[in-house]
């Protein structure tokens, strides 16, 4: 049960939403969760299948393929006919329920196309825009830039999760299993120390008491960005020095955006901008690629 | 695409309707009271047109004191000249308050005394049909410049001498401002510095006596500032060194696009559309602050509560009548054109009232406009029960207008639906608005059961008032 780690990010997104639904009285509509899902998942499906017959997947992608595909006896035909092609065609839907769930999280909009958009640029980017097999977006953070900039009903709330810190401590509770799983904790806490270290040194600057400090960094929409989106092991740099610098570049843009340019959707315009970054971070960095595990049932050990 | 638009907002009227009704039959309902701001006390009001970056502030004043004793004292992030500042009248904000207060609605019922054809009885026999009824509803230069304090702007504007000052740190500042008579909190140096540090200016209005004198008018009227900048918020710290206990502060966005709402705090929509009980007519002002404060409290008092938020072409029901061009413009709203129709006007106004204390508020209030054009309006349905239904009145009625006797069936649907309106429709309506009303304030269940018995004109006999006698047996 559980075994692959975006399993959890899908049942403690899944478990935000359902909270968020209950208790922060949101302009949420039920709907528009629905077809961001179901918009992800046909994306996605529709791309694997364009992707395996008109073969971007070349041998040196083949690694990067999860699991499942790799172990797919498609892979070992060259030409498939179509109708076969389709239905062995194994539908990943892990990955795009997950930036389904992120997007209905953060975006709020007002009319259901618009969420398709969203969703449809989301998934449509990991095809598009990689380089060398690699989608250097986030899928659901370029969703929710292009919803804000192409549309005139989208918008994101950046203060509706309220700062409970009883929120705050599920989100790190809940965000630090998926990370654990996953590897890619040091992001997070790259991103979270010097963003707060920022807004500290502003805060001595400006004379303001800790309590202005304090609640400036306990947003739920930070902390959701930070534990769920900047960490997606696929579109940041591989290696961890890169990982390192370029976390540190995301909080310095996103306290900048904040505080000098007054943006309140500062952090997805400083992931987007930065983006394009990794390929570069990717070459002077040289290392192994991200991969999806499973995790093998455990055995028992001898000694 | 012109002669749609009042078709469009027609149609958002109506969906409207749909959306606030309590049940599918009913109308809109009629306006009778509201409760508006005077409720308050401490209670600021501010008005904000924005769109793009240029914002125009106007602030009611409610001063109470002597006219003399008068100061304010407002961080901007630019600075201000002459042309930039006008004097409003006061009548404009209360005019956006009127129209933008949580409402009360009444509903009457029909007289269950209601014969359909006689098919219409077999077809369905339980229906009532509900149908309503007929609607009833100067500056020292020298000393500033030793204090590190520079003097931007200094004019007067109506009743007002104002000066702009930026500053190079805060006890400079404070010391000025006490040296020239303003009246400045203790402790509020800490709070100057942090403006003075982010590059803001200080709005400081005095009262010119003469001016006020010769102006004869009997109040201080609001103040407003138009100036251009990416921020959009509203300083609140300032305000908190020297209150005691909680202050209200209701803010009126004007945008063109849809709702503000507050990205550093959480905005809840007030409760609204609950039926409540008919004796609250007399009382809707002591209503509503409890209703206010109960959910201030529930939803742990750091929230900005949205009371208001419609396109301005319309309102359903209309509190008062939608201001006109000329109001708009007094209110800041700088972007309609002259040749513009009225279904032309691209304002929306959020209306938003935040209560803060120093705990739960540490941080200035700042704001975005979002594309959210739902409709929210804080409104409290009344019904009217059909005191004088009466199933003999009834049957004598019908028959001398039908001049011969009523079938047997037909006598057994009025019957019925008599009883069932007596027995079943008003005690359970009743039932319903008294939990809502013990829901919304906290008041005791009992005592509310009792209120309507006792003053809650209701058709005889009353179910409802033996099983709650309207006094304690």
């Amino acid at each position: 049960m559980l075994r692959d780690a975006r399993d959890y990010q899908i049942l403690f997104l899944s478990l935000f939403l359902l909270l968020g639904l209950a208790t922060r009285d949101w302009t949420l509509k039920p709907a528009a969760i629905g077809v961001a899902i179901a918009t992800c998942l046909l994306t996605q499906f529709i791309f694997s299948i364009i992707d395996s017959r008109w073969g971007t997947a070349a041998p040196a992608t083949a690694d990067l393929k999860l699991p499942a595909t790799v172990l797919s006896p498609a892979r070992s035909l060259p030409v498939m006919p179509g109708l076969r092609a389709v239905a062995s065609q194994p539908l990943n839907w892990r990955s795009p329920l997950i930036s389904a769930l992120g997007l209905s999280l953060l975006l709020r909009v007002d009319h259901l196309p618009t969420m398709a958009l969203a969703a449809f640029v989301a998934i449509a980017s990991k095809f598009i825009c990689k380089v060398e097999g690699k989608h250097f977006f986030n899928p659901a953070n370029l969703g929710i830039i292009a919803a804000l900039t192409l549309t005139h009903d989208a918008w994101v709330s950046p203060g509706q999760w309220g700062e409970e810190v009883w929120y705050a401590l599920i989100f790190i509770g809940a965000g630090g299993m998926v990370l654990k799983r996953v590897g890619r904790w040091d992001t997070t806490a790259a991103f979270l120390g010097s963003y707060a270290l920022l807004e500290a040194g502003r805060n001595l600057y400006l004379g303001w008491t800790w309590d202005v400090w304090l609640h400036r960094l306990s947003s739920g929409s930070l902390l959701l960005f930070a534990l769920f989106m900047v960490t997606d092991p696929r579109s940041i740099p591989n290696a961890r020095p890169a990982r390192l610098i370029w976390a540190l570049s995301l909080a310095g843009l996103t306290f900048i955006l904040r505080n000098y340019f007054y943006l309140s959707t500062a952090v997805f315009w400083a992931l987007f901008l930065l983006s394009p970054l990794t390929i570069l971070f990717d070459r002077l960095w040289q290392s192994e690629r991200f991969n999806w595990k499973v995790f093998a049932p455990r055995k028992p050990i001898v000694s | 695409m012109k002669r749609l638009r009042p078709l469009a907002t027609g149609l958002i009227v109506a969906i409207a309707c749909l959306i606030f009704a309590p049940s599918a039959w009913a109308f809109c309902g009629f306006y009778v009271a509201q409760a508006d701001t005077s409720l308050y006390n401490e209670a600021s009001q501010v008005m904000i047109a924005r769109n793009g970056d240029r914002t125009v502030l106007t602030m009611a004043n409610d001063y109470q004191g002597e006219v003399q004793d008068f100061a304010l004292v407002v961080p901007v992030p630019t600075v201000i000249q002459p042309e930039q500042v006008n004097v409003a009248e006061s009548t404009i904000i209360d005019r956006l308050d009127a129209f933008s207060a949580p409402r009360l609605v009444e509903y009457f019922d029909e007289d269950p005394c209601y014969l359909p054809c006689a098919e219409c009885i077999d077809a369905d026999p339980s229906a009532t049909i509900d149908r309503l009824t007929e609607e009833s509803g100067g500056a020292f230069q020298s000393l500033a410049e030793a204090l590190g304090i520079t003097i931007e702007a200094a004019f007067s504007a109506g009743e007002y001498d104002i000066l702009i000052l930026s500053a190079e740190e805060s006890n400079g500042l404070e010391t000025w401002l006490r040296q020239n008579n303003y009246q400045i909190p203790t402790g509020a140096s800490e709070v100057l510095g942090a403006y003075i540090r982010q590059d803001m200016k200080f709005f400081v209005a005095k009262v010119n006596l003469d001016e006020f004198d010769q102006s004869g008018y009997q109040r201080l009227r609001p103040l407003q500032i138009a100036y251009e900048s990416p921020r959009f918020m509203l300083p609140i710290r300032l305000g908190m060194t020297n209150a005691q206990g909680p202050q209200d502060l209701v803010v009126y966005l004007l945008t063109s696009q849809g709702q503000v709402e507050v990205t550093n705090y959480r905005t809840v929509e007030v409760p609204s559309n609950a039926d409540i009980p008919l004796f609250i007519q007399d009382e809707f002002g002591p209503f509503y602050s409890e209703l206010f404060q109960r959910s201030y409290e529930q939803r742990g008092r750091n929230i900005a509560f949205l009371e208001y938020a419609w396109d301005l072409r319309g309102c359903d029901p209309c509190a008062a009548d939608p201001p006109s061009l000329d109001e708009m413009r007094q209110a800041g709203i700088f972007w309609l054109e002259d040749d513009m129709e009225p279904w032309e006007f691209n304002v929306f106004i959020t209306r938003l009232h935040v209560r803060y204390t120093r705990d739960k508020f540490p941080e200035d209030l700042t704001f975005q406009e979002t594309n959210n054009r739902r409709l929210f309006q804080g409104r409290y349905v009344m019904h009217h029960a059909f005191a004088d239904a009466n199933e003999q009145a009834c049957l004598a009625k019908k028959t001398e207008y039908r001049g011969y006797a009523l079938s047997d069936r037909e006598i057994e649907y009025l019957r019925q639906s008599h009883q069932n309106y007596i027995a079943h429709e008003v005690p359970e309506r009743f039932e319903r608005e008294a939990k809502n009303l013990a829901r919304l304030t906290g008041r005791d269940l009992s005592t509310i059961r009792r209120r309507i018995s006792a003053e809650v004109p209701q058709p005889q006999p009353s179910v409802w008032q033996l099983r709650y006698p309207p006094q304690l047996p």
